[in-house]
């Protein structure tokens, strides 16, 4: 039997979310590097696409905000009290050693309880600190000459910039442990077919395969 | 307007009147503005607006400094006489920087604001030291024979060729006119009256009974065919009253003689005693005569003559700009390298037919002036004086840029039209993203002089002088030798400093770098005089010419051979400098000199090219080999372990480390945050260690999976 995992929308929002990232990062490096990485062009086009991309990642989030509110998605993200204290635990334990000896996945599912604690801290810091603060700068960055009195007075090319780039950093190491992640699951490609079509694997199947696999919302995606 | 008793007073003769005059200047302007408007003229690249319908001036009398038609009395012209008068307010005229040259800001205070050394008497050329000559004319007042290098006679000798006469040369330092019962020496040592013997190094007195005065040389630039040649011959043989004929002996009017005195030619009069207007040619100045001082103009020129012909190219020397219509690629001389793919024209001001005046105008000329004033919200008025006030009293002070850390004429730095006086900046750059960002850090230059194709100064120096006396000069854009009309002219690629705007921005602009070592005096806190470092190095001179260096330094310098030439003429090890310090301690007075490296930049605004050849790849900058930071070679001699000052601060702009000396501007420009280029390395490196780090654990964690053969 499949469960239903990823909702349309989710998985939407997810994908729209993950292109804009890439292509940020594509084109970020594109503008910091742009004698090294020049596969968009010109800097002045690398710059553009950046813009607009930023712009679509900046609404989308906003509209992922507004469908994790409405439709009260956002109990996922939320820690509940063990998650910081024996969940979390637990959840370190199976990555650095259960996950090696075949142990089941210390955490059962819940429809309501989506993400592993280690999760819950990561798109925690991720989705409330750091997207914000790449949206934050990164409207300043392209409004420098539109508000030249507050680009200044926050320090303008010389603080914004640095502190965008080090966003970006952190982005394109999130993105290398996600994908790593994304493969963690009851085979390499299973959690990205979830992510895809929406649904999880078999639950029988997961059964028969080995009593250890988790599902993708237990995997640490 | 004048009336008729005015102008027969004055010597001008009726012809088209002076108010008929105003009006066709007047018309002539307008007529001007509107061709230059015409479509055609906007949209063909190639296109030169036709000049405007010629105004000439009304014949006028040459007169002597008595009045009198010089015809009669075979004197020398007087430009006070002739041109003053009644006409035009000669010593309105000749208060103005051209003519006073600084002597009218030899004022402390005036000198303290604008930060220019003490050791300076003025900030123009007419005061301040100037290392290229390494000279300085002596201040008022000077009371020991150690502190006097160039008096007023001399300074007038050397630079009087093109320095226009007027105020440096009919006034003394103390404000007397020359050759007037008042006028008489305050010392033995007065610089306005002595001279230095460079033979006995004695101070001597200046006749000037003998050598007259040089009245303000309007026939320099406003007669098309004059001689600089001419004038600064008689200026540097002292014959100063006679000057300002020279300038016109190319004109067919005057001839000189072997006594040096200049006799009229009649047949270039009217019968009524009058120039032949078409002789004369009274007119506005041409691009040939700035060019006479200021450097390679033309309009159209394929041969640009090297500097034995041209005598002098100053502006030129300085930068490597040349200001002709003519494409590179249709020079015939010198031989421009690569010239067969440079299809374009030196400069496209040039090419369009602009000249100098358009844009360094008369500031109270009625069809050029600009207003500056906030509190109006006034750039243009277009009712204001009246021509006739203006014909009267043009003002002389030509509105100027800004070319740091020049000083000369700095009341009047950025009074001149800026490129975006005339040019849309914001229409024409579509292409470029952050525009503000980009116009305000940049000046235009940076991407419209992407290179220079002439040969430019690359150093002086005066630390060690050569068995000819002088210094070692050397010059970059240029394989053989100047003088060369064959040299292969390669020219270079400018170095880019940080320059104030008109707003006090600092913007990013392209210069050429002149690198000069020489000696400074501590105790004097001044640069040790050439003849203070002459007296170092070489021994008495039994001649003018005659230059024998002293034996230590002979044995510290020369080669096996008891030869010093350019490569042993170094200072390659500390023990040299400090042999060199102790001979002028001994020889030269001076008690505690210290050798001195001193780069100044010389900004670039002409050889301007168009949007075809201006830089627009933006990895030109915003990269890690940006162009911004590129090196420039100094001076293959420079010495090691000396202060270095740049632009007159000591600031550590000197990269021994490349194979050739070279400017390293990274602290220049350290506040500018260049996309692409400007890094913040804890950024970088944490940002990398994170991405890194990710990338690890993920394959070791991936690993340990696969060695246990788990998922």
């Amino acid at each position: 039997m499949k469960t239903q995992l990823y909702s349309f929308h989710e998985r939407f929002w997810h994908w729209l979310q993950a292109a804009a990232v890439l292509f940020l990062i594509v084109s970020g490096m594109a503008i910091h590097y742009p004698d090294r990485f020049g596969v968009l062009g010109s800097m002045a086009r690398a710059l553009q696409w950046h813009t607009w991309i930023g712009w679509a990642l900046a609404i989308n989030a906003f509209l992922g905000i507004f469908y994790h509110l409405t439709a009260e998605k956002y109990f996922h993200f939320l820690p509940r009290v063990d998650d910081f204290t024996e969940a979390a635990v637990r959840q370190v334990r199976y990555y650095v050693y259960g996950i090696f000896k075949g142990e089941a996945h210390p955490l059962e599912t819940d429809p309501r309880r989506k993400l592993n604690p280690l999760q819950k801290f990561t798109y925690l810091l991720l989705l409330n600190i750091l997207l914000p603060l790449q949206i934050v700068t990164g409207v300043l960055l392209w409004g420098a000459e539109r508000w030249p009195v507050l680009f200044a007075k926050l320090g303008g090319f010389w603080a914004l910039g640095p502190v965008h780039t080090a966003g970006a950093f952190l982005f394109l190491a999130f993105l290398v442990g996600h994908l790593y992640l994304a493969t963690t699951g009851p085979t390499p490609g299973a959690l990205l077919r979830a992510i895809t079509v929406g649904t999880e694997v078999e639950s029988s199947s997961v059964e028969a395969g080995s009593a250890a696999t988790p599902t993708a919302r237990e995997a640490g995606v | 307007m004048f009336s008729e008793e005015h102008r027969e007073r004055s010597g001008c003769r009726p012809g088209p009147g002076i108010g008929k005059a105003a009006g066709l200047l007047l018309l002539s302007l307008l007529v001007g503005v509107a061709v230059a408007q015409t479509p055609e003229s906007r949209n063909t690249p190639e296109a030169v607006a036709p000049p405007a319908p010629k105004l000439r001036h009304p014949s006028i009398v040459l007169k002597d400094a008595d009045g009198k038609n010089v015809l009669h009395s075979g004197k020398p012209v007087s430009t006070r006489q002739t041109c003053g008068g009644d006409c035009h307010d000669y010593d309105f005229i000749t208060d103005s920087f051209h003519f006073q040259q600084g002597k009218a800001e030899m004022d402390r205070e005036l000198l303290t604001k604008y930060a220019v050394p003490p050791y300076n008497s003025s900030p123009g050329m007419f005061g301040k030291f100037s290392l290229i000559p390494n000279r300085q004319l002596t201040h008022a007042g000077v009371q020991d024979l150690s502190d006097a290098d160039m008096s007023q006679p001399e300074w007038l000798t050397k630079c009087g060729g093109c320095h226009t006469g007027g105020g440096i040369s009919e006034y003394d330092l103390n404000g007397r006119r020359l050759l007037t019962a008042e006028a008489k020496a305050s010392g033995p040592l007065d610089p306005s009256y002595t001279i230095r013997n460079r033979q006995t190094g004695q101070v001597e007195a200046w006749d000037w009974a003998k050598s007259g005065t040089a009245e303000g040389d309007c026939f320099l630039c406003h007669v098309p065919k004059a001689s600089r040649g001419a004038r600064r011959k008689e200026m540097a043989a002292g014959n100063f009253r006679w000057a300002n004929n020279a300038t016109l002996s190319e004109s067919g009017i005057v001839t000189k003689k072997e006594d040096g005195s200049f006799i009229y030619d009649r047949s270039a009069f009217n019968a009524d005693g009058t120039v032949k207007a078409d002789i004369l040619n009274l007119s506005d100045p041409t691009l040939e005569n700035c060019a006479m001082c200021h450097g390679f103009t033309a309009r159209n020129a394929t041969t640009i003559k090297a500097i034995q012909y041209a005598d002098i190219l100053r502006g030129t020397e300085k930068s490597g700009w040349i200001y002709n219509g003519a494409k590179i690629a249709d020079t015939v001389s010198p031989g421009i390298v690569g010239k067969e793919g440079m299809n374009y024209p030196w400069d496209v001001h040039a090419a369009k037919g602009l000249i100098c005046i358009d844009c360094h105008f008369s500031p109270n000329n009625p069809g050029r002036m600009m207003h500056e004033d906030a509190e109006k919200n006034l750039r243009y008025k277009p009712v204001s004086e009246d021509v006739s006030i203006y014909l009267k009293r043009p003002d002389h002070n030509f509105a100027r840029g800004n070319i740091p850390p020049e000083t000369v004429n700095l009341t009047r730095h950025n009074t001149m039209r800026g490129c975006r006086d005339c040019h849309v900046a914001e229409k024409l750059h579509a292409f470029l993203p952050y525009k503000s960002t980009h116009f305000q850090a940049l000046t235009c230059q940076t991407c419209h002089i992407p290179a220079v194709h002439f040969w430019a100064y690359r150093s002086d120096d005066w630390g060690f002088l050569m068995d000819t006396g002088t210094s070692r000069i050397s010059y970059r854009g240029i394989k053989g030798s100047i003088v060369d009309p064959d040299a292969e002219v390669t020219g270079y690629l400018p170095a880019y400093i940080p320059t104030k705007d008109r707003g006090g921005n600092l913007q990013i602009r392209p210069t050429n770098l002149i690198t000069g070592v020489y000696w400074f005096d501590h105790t004097k806190q001044r640069p040790v005089f050439t003849w203070q470092v002459q007296q170092a190095f070489f021994e008495q001179r039994p001649s003018e010419s005659d230059w024998t260096y002293r034996p230590e330094i002979l044995k510290a310098f020369a080669d096996k051979e008891g030869i010093i030439d350019l490569p042993q003429a170094v200072y390659d090890t500390p023990e040299k400098i400090a042999l060199v310090r102790g001979l002028l301690q001994k020889y030269g007075g001076v008690a505690d000199p210290e050798l001195r490296i001193d780069i100044t930049p010389w900004a670039m605004s002409h050889s301007t090219v168009g949007k075809g050849q201006a830089i627009k790849e933006c990895t030109a900058c915003h990269a890690k080999k940006s162009l911004l930071n590129r090196p420039l070679d100094l001076n293959s001699a420079l010495p090691k372990g000396v202060p270095v000052f740049f632009a007159g601060r000591r600031v550590d702009v000197v990269n021994f480390r490349l194979p050739e000396p070279s400017f390293d501007n990274r602290v220049l420009l350290k506040s500018f945050y260049i996309m692409g280029q400007s890094r913040v390395p804890l950024v970088e490196w944490m940002g990398w260690l994170a991405v890194a780090a990710a990338a690890l654990l993920s394959l070791l964690h991936g690993a340990l999976r696969l060695l246990g053969g788990r998922r």
